[in-house]
């Protein structure tokens, strides 16, 4: 009896595990085909949109099988991609494009409907959609979501539709902006979505917007800002801002041989004086600078730093 | 005169991007997606310009133009397009023999005439 019952489990079983595997095959060559189809449309796609951006007339290009299954987020992506690492298209056709086939008012609901970092990237992709300010207040709800990428990429929207307000919206955008947002925000500068001019930024009473004008002047060695920036390491109420304002000295090669910078050092622990020590032997400063600054026990680690940057090699 | 051009990249979409931008120049243009496809393109046909679209492959202790340019010559023309903007790079790539250094996000019409202008030099 129990030897039937365990032939009859094992049969059971090996069904089973066929029907299983069977599955599994088809579900991935389905996924496969799904994905090569896919990455044949967005190809037909991009040539579309290229070659309407290229012509002088602004036709509208057509977009092959449009209104199937997954070809509008297909279209979102592509459009996005485009425009993410290229600055100075034509945006009016792009804009006419999205408006007649709907994306941007289709993209929302498709952030409506999704959850999580879901929603994140369906926000990051509608960022990189032209489309009108009406969106701007359309994702002011994600300014509040708990889930911290939703709440950056909402910012980013605005920014990208309303860029006139941008300082507004960078102001009022609840809590601190980490490096990588502040980083993500000067990607968005370099597509000549914000304004580059740093001055109003430092002087700002918001913390993210002085992070903002921070970032501007290391990005872009803006020299003139020097002064700003002693201020900023001499401040001694937001030392998080100081750092900051020290690595961009280090970043325009200012002379660091400065009371306020030697005061800030000495109130540095262990691992941020390690961190500054590591940028500032990739910025080049030389070791009789730093012996001045740091102890004689850091003297050894900075050594070992500008040798493995070959520094003398340079 | 029949001219040739190389894109390098692995992305593929951004290849396609690049490609499509310089479509109308005249040119005859290919793509490879890594430094071995680029060797081997290389070898098989003379090509007046190469645009490689990440910088990943100078900065592996490699130099890819040594390899691809015959000793003393300026040709191929080489451009390289990426996302870095620290300028210790930047100057790395020109002392590897780098011609040109744009950084995304890049304007395509420039791209497309600055491609043009060093074809037409290299007539």
């Amino acid at each position: 009896m129990i030897d039937t019952l365990y032939r009859i489990y094992t049969v059971l079983a090996l069904a089973a595990a066929c029907v299983l595997s069977i599955g599994a095959l088809f579900a991935a060559l389905r996924e496969r085909r799904r994905r090569g189809h896919d990455a044949i449309l967005r190809a037909k796609y991009l040539h579309a949109l290229m070659l309407a951006l290229s012509g002088d007339e602004g036709r509208m290009p057509y977009f092959p099988l449009f209104g199937h299954y997954g070809t509008r987020l297909l279209l979102c992506e592509t459009i996005a991609g485009l425009v993410s690492i290229t600055y100075g298209l034509n945006t009016a056709l792009l804009r006419h494009a999205i408006d007649r086939y709907g994306l941007d008012r289709w993209m929302l609901r498709h952030v409506r409907r999704c959850r999580g970092y879901r929603r994140a990237r369906a926000l990051a992709l509608l960022a990189c959609l032209p489309s009108d300010e009406t969106m701007a207040a359309a994702v002011v709800p994600y300014l509040r979501s708990r889930n911290r990428y939703v709440r950056f990429y909402a910012l980013t929207v605005q920014l990208a539709v309303d860029p006139a307000h941008a300082l507004r919206y960078i102001e009022s955008y609840p809590g601190p902006l980490s490096a990588s947002e502040v980083a993500e925000l000067m990607a968005l500068l370099r597509r000549g979505i914000l304004p580059v001019a740093y001055g109003p930024l430092l002087e700002s009473r918001s913390l993210n917007l002085r992070r903002v004008g921070l970032a501007i002047v290391r990005q872009f060695g803006i020299e003139e800002a020097e002064g700003r920036l002693l201020q900023f390491v001499a401040d001694s109420s937001e030392p998080e801002l100081g750092r900051e304002a020290l690595y961009a000295l280090c970043s325009l090669r200012c002379s660091l041989l400065r009371r306020e910078v030697a005061v800030f050092i000495t109130g540095m622990n262990f691992r941020e004086r390690r961190a500054l020590l590591r940028c500032v032997a990739l910025e080049g400063y030389a070791l009789n600078t730093m012996q001045r600054l740091f102890e004689d026990e850091e003297q050894p680690y900075y050594e070992t730093l500008v040798q493995s940057y070959k520094r003398s090699l340079a | 005169m029949h001219r040739r051009i190389l894109i390098v990249a692995e992305e593929p979409f951004v290849r396609d991007v690049v490609r499509l931008s310089l479509v109308g120049l005249g040119a005859e243009v290919r793509c490879t997606s890594d430094c071995e496809g680029m060797r081997a393109s290389c070898r098989r046909a003379t090509f007046d310009l190469i645009i490689v679209l990440q910088a990943a492959m100078f900065l592996c202790g490699g130099n890819p133009v040594r390899e691809v340019r015959p000793v003393g010559l300026r040709h191929p023309a080489i451009y390289v397009l990426s996302w870095q903007q620290a300028e210790q790079t930047v100057l790395s790539l020109l002392e590897a023999g780098v011609d040109q250094y744009m950084t995304f996000p890049v304007n395509l019409q420039r791209l497309r005439r600055k491609v043009a202008d060093e074809l037409d030099r290299r007539l």
